[in-house]
């Protein structure tokens, strides 16, 4: 099988030779072909063919546009500090909304207008010229909660939460509009599966990802799904307490992190929901032996039952050892997958 | 309720406005300023930290927290004096190290070592070791906090330490580091004094070494 079929299969509950193997690179591919970050993340030639290297040289079933959280801040005229071979960050002292009262006058950006959210348009269909048909192509949106704290300053939005909800949710829906269309042009660019990075939801707790989260990311996923794009959300960072929420989503594949136990995400998302992860990327991925690493990734698949995708919690650090991620690589070569209750189409609500 | 439960409850609940409002009360009632760390503000945030490890509170809940706190420390530290000002537990340069912008961590453990009456001197992110040790000369701290969230960062703090003993300083402040991918080992092998696992601890830890 080629690494494309085997996720689809995986994802549609089919037969796979092997379980599919995702980890996201970010840092690493830039070094794996000995490019600067600020290249990777603002060149798309220089991001997709690092990408395709990669994803030869170790396996991947995928490859991705994902590169830093400030893509589409920056289009938004957020500003934001470059460094020569570190991620794009937002400068949050100054930031976009650090006046709320700049919401009401703020305007989504077209996505292909020249800026960042362009250059990631572009790695796409170059993408689709380059792999179309052997690796899954991967685009990427930020989340509802992770984009709103891109434009307003986590601190900020942190307490925006109990001072001033009215403003949160209309800043959701400004954002919310925004990764629609982001997505949508993404989409229409060749990507086949979009990533949801909604990072900063894990530290709201139950009670605001329930009230106020949680409806964005549903109507995000929707939108995404309603495109015709497979979707995935990644929420780095502790998750236990919202697990239940983010399986009743009804993405397609639910990344958890190191510090979300696998066995958990399971009882709490049901038998149906696959999920990928989640060795600790420092501890367990860049510090640990070959051998080491393959057990965490068996220890994983073991929690996970069926439905499984092999990659770790978060990003792959970029001084991990290439022995050590071989070991993942096969692993998940070394495992294929049976015939699995085909996923409900309504799947959503009961796992 | 007595006045300073009162105070205790409305800093749990993150409200701030309420406890400016006890605080000044209070001191026209005729408390001392230095009454109310002990009374008041470092168990509610002892409460505060508890719930935290618990996961009754999570981010939202305890920066509102801190920022009631930091409503009656505002009040509270010019009108420390003398004898009460130097007695407040001492001096805390604060920073996230060179390189790293996560400050989320960082800030609440400010703002609970401030609520246990240190006197802080917060230098944001990315701070530069010389940064460190101009902060340290100029303030006469006797503390240094440095928080780093990124593996590649860590290296930093060594780097801050290594700053710290050229100009001279080392055996003038207590260092202690924390962050998620931080270890008591790595707080060892680098030189520090202490390591913190959260900022309840930070507290703890901080106070242990001034002791020292
Ligand atoms: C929010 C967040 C961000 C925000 C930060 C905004 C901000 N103003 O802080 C943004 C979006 C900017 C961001 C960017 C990046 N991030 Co980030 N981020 C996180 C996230 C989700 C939460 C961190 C957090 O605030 N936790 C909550 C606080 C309260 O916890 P804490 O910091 O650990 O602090 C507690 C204790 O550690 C302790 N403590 C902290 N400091 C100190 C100091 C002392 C002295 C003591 C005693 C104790 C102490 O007390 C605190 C309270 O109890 C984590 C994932 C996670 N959950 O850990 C990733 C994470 C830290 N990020 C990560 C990465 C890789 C990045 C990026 C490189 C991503 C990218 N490719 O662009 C960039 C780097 C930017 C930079 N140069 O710094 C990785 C780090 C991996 C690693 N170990 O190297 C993490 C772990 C995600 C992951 N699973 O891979 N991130």
């Amino acid at each position: 099988m080629k690494g494309r079929e085997r996720i689809l299969a995986t994802l549609d509950g089919q037969p796979a030779d092997a379980l599919p193997f995702m980890p996201i690179t970010m840092m690493f591919a830039a070094d794996h072909v000995g490019v600067k970050y600020l290249e990777y993340a603002t060149d798309y030639r220089v991001q997709v063919d690092a990408q395709l290297r990669v994803a030869e040289d170790y396996d991947f079933d995928y490859v991705s546009v994902i590169s830093d959280p400030a893509c589409e801040a920056a289009d938004c005229g957020a500003s934001v500090k470059f460094f020569p071979d570190q991620p794009p960050a937002l400068d949050e002292e100054n930031a976009l909304l650090a006046d709320k009262g700049k919401l009401s006058t703020l305007k989504a950006p077209d996505p292909s207008s020249g800026g960042r959210m362009h250059n990631r348009l572009k790695a796409l269909s170059l993408f689709k010229r380059r792999a179309g048909g052997d690796k899954s192509i991967e685009g990427w949106v930020e989340g509802p909660c992770a984009e709103a704290a891109d434009l307003r300053g986590i601190n900020a939005l942190m307490t925006d939460f109990y001072d001033d909800p009215g403003f949160v949710s209309g800043l959701f829906e400004f954002v919310l509009e925004l990764e629609l269309a982001f997505g949508k042009a993404q989409i229409a660019a060749g990507a086949e599966l979009i990533g949801i990075g909604d990072a900063a939801a894990s530290l709201v707790g139950p009670k605001f990802y329930e009230e106020l989260v949680w409806p964005y990311e549903t109507r995000l996923v929707d939108g995404l799904r309603a495109s015709g794009a497979r979707t995935r959300l990644h929420i780095c960072g502790n998750t236990r307490s919202i697990l239940a929420g983010m399986g009743r989503l009804g993405c397609d594949i639910v990344d958890l992190d190191s510090l979300a136990p696998v066995s958990q995400g399971r009882r709490e998302m049901g038998p149906r929901q696959v999920l990928l992860g989640n060795i600790d990327p420092v501890r367990a991925l860049r510090n640990g032996t070959p051998e080491s690493v393959y057990d965490a990734v068996a220890e994983c698949h073991r929690e996970a039952c069926n439905r499984f995708i092999v990659g770790a919690g978060c990003e792959v650090p970029r001084d991990t050892p290439a022995a050590n991620l071989r070991a993942m690589a096969r692993y998940a070569r070394e495992h294929g997958t049976a015939e699995l209750q085909p996923k409900a189409d309504s799947s959503r609500g009961l796992p | 309720m007595s006045q300073f439960e009162e105070m205790q409850q409305a800093i749990i609940d993150g409200k701030a406005p309420v406890v400016k409002e006890l605080t000044e009360q209070a001191l026209r009632d005729g408390v001392k300023p230095a009454e109310f760390f002990p009374k008041a503000i470092v168990p509610a945030m002892n409460e505060v930290g508890r719930r935290m490890r618990d996961c009754e509170f999570f981010i939202p809940e305890v920066l509102i927290a801190a920022r009631a706190a930091r409503a009656a420390t505002d009040i509270l530290r010019p009108l420390l004096v003398g004898d009460e000002a130097s007695r407040s537990a001492g001096t805390v340069v604060c920073c996230t190290v060179k390189g790293d912008l996560h400050d989320i961590g960082k800030n609440i453990v400010a703002m609970m070592l401030e609520s246990a009456g240190f006197r802080i001197v917060d230098l944001g992110v990315d701070a530069s070791p010389e940064k460190i040790v101009q902060a340290v000369q100029e303030h006469k701290a006797n503390l240094v906090a440095m928080s780093a969230l990124l593996t590649t960062t860590m290296v930093n703090m060594k780097a801050g330490i290594a700053a710290l003993a050229s100009a001279g300083l080392r055996d003038h402040v207590k260092i202690m580091v924390g962050g998620a991918p931080v270890t008591e080992n790595w707080a060892r092998s680098i030189g520090a004094d202490g390591y913190g696992k959260d900022a309840p601890t930070a507290v703890d830890l901080a106070r242990s070494l001034v002791a020292n």
